[in-house]
């Protein structure tokens, strides 16, 4: 059992990170009904910034440059954990610009324009940092090795699942108790009531793609020192994200937190048996739930079905 | 919007006119293709995404179902001539006949589980399939070479009644692909013009209605997925040929994508001939734009986000809108010309 503990640590982690991604996924989903598919690339997009904003890339030569980077890396870091989300969103908010020709359409028009956007996302970032594999650096006080009830485990993923943890509540917080929240699930319920009741829908539908985007580049920064950093990185994200949305049921927060840990556990878990095999388990998982519940665990009936 | 019916799928003839300017196209191909500056391979590789994307739009243009997992069929296709080559004998008939069987098995599977769904979940068990079986080529290294996937498959000289031809020139290659696309073209033309080309339409416009008219409507759904997977076989196997290699890439997500892209910016939503236009389209991006641009994909991928905004219908659709303004006839419904009158 000891031998299997950091293993299912490790899936407990990694079903966090996991929660963070579906989280903006699923929120985006229940309110636009729109699948997006550039989630992944929002997410390598934030991770992106993060590593420019780190490296002082674009301002490297200048006075602020040099002021920049004298600060020390955990100002930085903190920095870059604000402003990545927030040109994600930016971003996504370009995006929802581009897929309001397709509101009231069928959803596959979604589903298609964010397929374009994740390649044109895609080609920008192997324009703008180059085709290889790239590294963020983590500040040295949440890195490097920690003792654990008798075993080593690594520091910086305690960071992680600490900081998803408080990510996803602060979500939570924001949907549950603020009128914004309402107005959101509202939205996501019923759109033209919430229409008659005065509220701008496309304002609306305009912040819940940033804040959803936002919610993915933020996931990008905690994650990829785990995975690392590489163009088509959000297509390797975006999968596992959307796996979790459909085993969770679509539009629901409970299901992806749910999905997500479950599927956190069964690739920690396989990892410890047949680590070749331990993604193949996510999609194993998903037949199985899809198999006997087509709309996942805690799925209601929706738009998306017609 | 216009839609597949408005564009006639019947026509009072077997063959028309785009067939025949279609076969005229390919088998004057080797002599034109140098003529503007291209090279040989590009025709076989055209004919084979052709084969595929007519295939592929049995599937998501006439019955509206949308798979974003369709490369695993034509990989599947491609390791299947691989390994009979390998395996089994070095034989045409044999390779492209393991290619198509084994796609049509594994389509007939997956579309069991598919079948029963519809919209956006029908799209995401797709894609789950997809990646499961792309997954599977990379990991089942004994049997599929990993990540490098199958290397040195021979190209089998093409043998008929009893006479035997050499494939190895890209040429010869291009006209055994040609021939192909053409009893593709054929075919397809027959079945999408069959009553069950009209059911899968029917489906499409409606699938509670043509269920309730008393037609089983999965089953039709999964004779699709069967059939089109089946041409994404053949496909496969010519790939192989072509190739002389079988790799997981094929397989990937963004190949699967791909497939997608060129039958929609095509017009296979409104038109038989959509997948041809579109195939065609991106060859001519890819080697045109590729030419002047290394992020040639990029400028393609906002084409096609822009066709998706502004004229989801494609390439046929603006053909077929431009060539009636063009007859001076009008887009609008006859009762409005009546009321006006």
């Amino acid at each position: 059992m000891l031998d299997l503990l950091p293993h299912i640590l490790n899936g407990l982690t990694l079903g966090l990170l996991f929660a963070l991604i579906a989280l903006g996924f699923t929120l985006i989903v229940g309110v636009m009904e729109v699948i997006n598919l550039a989630h992944g690339s929002l997410f390598a997009l934030g991770a992106y910034f993060a590593l420019s904003l780190l490296g002082g890339m674009w301002f490297g030569d200048t006075a602020f440059g040099a002021w920049w980077l004298s600060l020390s890396i955990e100002t930085r870091y903190v920095a870059a954990l604000f402003v990545g989300p927030a040109l994600a969103a930016i971003a996504g908010m370009a995006l929802e610009l581009c897929l309001r020709p397709t509101y009231g359409k069928a959803p596959l028009y979604g589903l298609l324009l964010t397929f374009g956007a994740a390649l044109v996302i895609e080609e920008i970032i192997r324009l703008g940092w180059g085709t290889g594999e790239q590294n963020l650096m983590v500040p040295a006080s949440i890195n490097g090795p920690v003792l654990v009830a008798g075993f080593i485990y690594s520091k910086y993923k305690f960071f992680a699942a600490g900081f998803s943890i408080v990510a996803i509540f602060g979500v939570w917080l924001f949907l549950e108790k603020t009128p914004y929240g309402a107005i959101i699930k509202a939205g996501a319920h019923d759109s033209e009531m919430v229409r008659a009741l005065g509220y701008d829908l496309s304002k609306l539908r305009l912040m819940v793609f940033g804040f959803g985007a936002a919610l993915a580049g933020l996931a990008g920064i905690i994650m990829v020192p785990i995975w690392g950093l590489r163009p088509h990185v959000g297509i390797d994200v975006v999968i596992p994200a959307f796996l979790i949305i459909v085993i969770g049921g679509i539009g629901s927060f409970w299901g992806a937190l749910v999905a997500a840990i479950m599927v956190g556990l069964a690739v920690g878990i396989t990892g410890a048996y047949a680590g070749a095999w331990a993604t193949m388990s996510m999609y194993i998982l998903l037949i199985i739930v899809v198999g006997f519940r087509s709309r996942g665990l805690f799925g209601r009936k929706s738009a998306l079905e017609n | 919007m216009i839609s597949l019916s408005d564009i006639p799928a019947r026509s009072r003839f077997r063959v028309y006119a785009p067939m025949v300017v279609m076969a005229v196209a390919l088998s004057a191909a080797p002599w034109w293709l140098p003529a503007i500056g291209l090279y040989q391979y590009l025709g076989i590789e055209i004919a084979i995404w052709m084969i595929f994307a007519l295939g592929f739009n049995l599937l998501f243009g006439y019955a509206g179902l949308h798979s974003f997992g369709h490369g695993a069929y034509l990989g599947i296709g491609a390791y299947a001539f691989g390994l009979f080559q390998q395996n089994v004998a070095v034989s045409l008939w044999g390779g492209l006949g393991a290619g198509i069987l084994a796609a049509g098995l594994a389509g007939a599977i997956v579309g069991a589980f598919v079948s029963h769904r519809r919209g956006i979940y029908y799209a995401l068990l797709t894609i789950g399939f997809g990646q499961v079986f792309w997954f599977t080529s990379m990991k089942l290294y004994g049997v599929t070479g990993g990540e490098d996937g199958l290397l040195g498959i021979p190209r089998p000289p093409l043998t008929l009644f009893g006479l035997e031809y050499a494939l190895r020139s890209n040429v010869a290659l291009f006209y055994l692909a040609a021939f192909f696309l053409l009893a593709t073209v054929l075919l397809m033309w027959r079945l999408v013009n069959s009553p069950f080309g009209r059911v899968l339409q029917a489906i499409r416009q409606n699938e509670t209605r043509a269920r309730f008219a008393g037609y089983e409507v999965w089953r039709f759904k999964w004779a699709a997925f069967v059939i089109s997977a089946m041409f994404a076989g053949l496909a496969g196997g010519l790939f192989a040929m072509a190739q002389q290699s079988a790799y997981p890439d094929v397989m990937s997500l963004h190949q699967s994508g791909l497939i997608v892209m060129m039958v929609l910016v095509g017009g296979g939503l409104v038109s038989f001939w959509g997948p041809v236009l579109g195939v065609i389209l991106y060859f001519v991006a890819r080697d045109v734009l590729g030419g002047l641009t290394e992020t040639w994909l990029l400028w393609y991928g906002m084409m096609f986000m822009a066709m998706v905004m502004l004229r989801p219908e494609g390439l046929a659709g603006m053909i077929h809108l431009g060539w009636k303004r063009l007859r001076g006839a009008s887009d609008k419904p006859v009762i409005l010309l009546a009321e006006k009158a």
